[in-house]
């Protein structure tokens, strides 16, 4: 494994029982990611890009196959160690908003920090990602008060109040506007030129195009091809 | 560490807290629900407690020996003359004789307890003074002929706030009257509440009881050590008599309060168990939202442990209060309302129950017991359908 490697996926495999047959979610993936690499991976609704996701924040566990995330293997480490890895290194932005309804805007993106590690300044770090999202006055409204697309603007932002190195996207400009879709993408930029890793799923082909850089990839029935080359 | 540690269950408490009052309307109404369980059990915990002192309490001025004939198995009258065959015995201070029956007012539908004593001739008669009111047991020589000391629901049965006589009817329904002397203390309730003391002479013509004959003799002795040692020797000289001591008599007390306590406690346990039944299913049945919550915590990185700990704390916090709640209300019930609730379980065959003043005692074991039948099943049904969420793949509940 190189130096610079962050991610890695090894003969990664996934499969679901779908009534009576087994369905290869993930099939053999080989993915080798760098810090502060920007991934797009393309696929149709079904391909197991979600899946893959998952395997590698380490929310769901392989079939067959290993993940390393800094050169550790996600599930050789135990519970604790893993949400302690989930918890500062990774930032999840999923397709649905996945907020707590019950709390506001800014205890949502406070939750990452309920681990006795607030920085102080936590809720002015909160504030200015808010800001960066559009959504600075909305800081003590409740999801139920904010559209689709405010909400998952409010999930960007949590991704990122813990400063993580990698963040794993889900179709995270799925419920966007246009010009709310270009300052995401825009922010996205801006903290992958910061350092951070990206790996983004998407059914958007375009979204790839507005990435410099960015690795693209294909998945189709749960096998990973590089469009590299 | 320990520094991040403190700060991390502090956190978790405060989200648990924050959880709590985010539900605010579903904590309240299992508060109130856990908390009125907790207030039936302790409340009948107490009283029947305090039953069971005031009895040993008052039960102190009973004789130490009684002794009853039984004939066929029951009770019949009692010659006097077998007072005389107990005069060998040695440790005896004195053979008092006694009639205590029952007199059924037919108007008023109860059942008062009538009891005939020569007072004058008891060891301790004077003592008996004590229990009263106001007036006075008679003295020796007193016109003690048509006296009664009554109860305090005798007074309210017979309407007697303001005169101080009353009739009751022989088996041949001639009427005897009764002038009242006495009125015991509301402290002695538990045994006096709906007894009419009287002479012997007109206890007997009360009930048409011919002379020679008794309901009870009551023996009394020397030395309280050797009560047992005197009943064995009695039994020994009369065959065919029941010998009743007065630990006897405690203990039957203690029986029956603990037979109609744990008759109450049976259905109540019902409430309870009905009540971690809704718990159980409440909370094994976690709803789509709160699945979701466990995820969501999950996938920012709270571990397994922390989201039990959530809800171990939110059960704490509910069930902590609950028993606050419901045992506060439960010695206000006892204390302020007489245990108004479990007076008709506890205390009666008769329609004229005591309105006692009881202090209720809650021993630590009652409070362990009581915190075991309620806490425990609610910790577990609450945290144990948690784990289960907390330990399935977070993404799957998600439903990404």
């Amino acid at each position: 494994m190189g130096k610079n490697v962050i991610i890695e996926c090894k003969e990664l495999s996934k499969t679901y029982p779908v009534e009576a047959t087994m369905v290869h979610a993930v099939n053999t993936v080989n993915l080798s990611v760098n810090k502060g690499d920007f991934l797009v991976i393309l696929g149709h609704s079904g391909s197991g890009k979600t899946t893959l996701l998952s395997l590698i924040g380490g929310l769901t566990s392989p079939d067959s196959g290993q993940v390393f995330i800094d050169g550790v293997e996600n599930w050789q480490q135990s519970d604790q160690a893993l949400s302690t890895m989930r918890n500062s290194k990774i930032g999840f932005i999923f397709q649905f908003a996945s907020l707590i309804p019950t709390l506001s805007v800014m205890e949502n993106i406070l939750l990452p920090l309920s681990f006795g590690h607030n920085p102080a300044g936590s809720r002015d770090l909160a504030l200015d990602i808010l800001d960066q999202v559009g959504l600075a006055d909305k800081a003590n409204a409740f999801p139920s008060q904010l559209s689709g697309g405010q909400q998952r603007r409010v999930a960007i932002a949590r991704s990122f109040i813990n400063c993580p190195d990698i963040i794993l996207a889900d179709e995270p400009t799925g419920d966007l506007d246009e010009e709310t879709e270009k300052d995401i993408l825009a922010l996205f930029r801006r903290y992958n030129e910061q350092g951070t890793t990206f790996v983004v799923v998407t059914h958007n082909s375009d979204l790839a195009a507005t990435q410099k850089g960015a690795r693209v990839f294909s998945m189709r029935q749960g096998v990973l091809t590089s469009q590299a080359g | 560490m320990a520094r991040h540690n403190l700060e991390k269950q502090l956190n978790i408490l405060e989200y648990a807290l924050s959880s709590l009052w985010r539900h605010r309307l579903k904590s309240l109404s299992v508060l109130l629900v856990f908390g009125a369980v907790i207030f039936l059990l302790a409340s009948f915990q107490m009283v029947t407690q305090a039953l069971s002192d005031k009895a040993k309490q008052v039960l102190v001025h009973t004789p130490e020996i009684t002794l009853q004939k039984m004939s066929a198995g029951r009770q019949e009258a009692i010659p006097l003359a077998y007072g005389d065959k107990l005069a060998g015995i040695f440790g005896i201070r004195r053979v008092v004789p006694r009639i205590w029956g029952y007199y059924f007012d037919e108007v008023r539908l109860a059942n008062y307890t009538v009891m005939g004593l020569e007072v004058a001739e008891m060891p301790e008669g004077a003592r008996l003074d004590t229990t009263l009111a106001k007036g006075t047991m008679p003295r020796p020589g007193d016109d003690a002929q048509g006296w009664a000391v009554i109860g305090y629901s005798i007074t309210n049965a017979l309407d007697l706030a303001g005169r101080d006589t009353f009739s009751l009817f022989r088996p041949d329904l001639s009427l005897k009257p009764f002038v009242v002397r006495g009125e015991f203390s509301r402290d002695t309730d538990i045994l006096t509440n709906d007894l009419i003391v009287m002479n012997l002479a007109d206890a007997r013509d009360l009930f048409a009881i011919p002379a020679g004959l008794v309901t009870d003799l009551c023996v009394y002795v020397a030395n309280p050590t050797e009560i047992e040692t005197i009943a064995k020797k009695i039994s020994e000289t009369l065959p065919g008599v029941r010998v009743l001591t007065r630990p006897q008599i405690q203990k039957t007390y203690q029986v029956v309060f603990g037979w109609r306590s744990g008759f109450g406690s049976i259905c109540l346990l019902s409430a309870l168990a009905a009540f971690v039944i809704l718990a159980w299913d409440k909370a094994s049945g976690l709803s789509p939202e709160e699945r979701r919550e466990i995820a969501i915590l999950k996938i920012l990185g709270w571990e397994t442990s922390d989201i039990l700990a959530v809800r171990f704390w939110e059960s704490v916090i509910v069930s902590g209060l609950a028993c606050l709640v419901g045992m506060t209300a439960a010695y206000i019930h006892v204390v302020y309302y007489a245990a108004s609730l479990f007076r008709p379980v506890l205390m009666g065959w008769s329609v004229l129950r005591p309105n006692l003043h009881l202090l209720p005692r809650l021993a630590a074991g009652d409070i362990l017991l009581i915190l075991a039948f309620t806490v425990l099943p609610y910790l577990a049904a609450t945290v144990i359908p948690a784990w289960r969420s907390a330990t399935v793949p977070a993404d799957s509940a998600l439903g990404g």
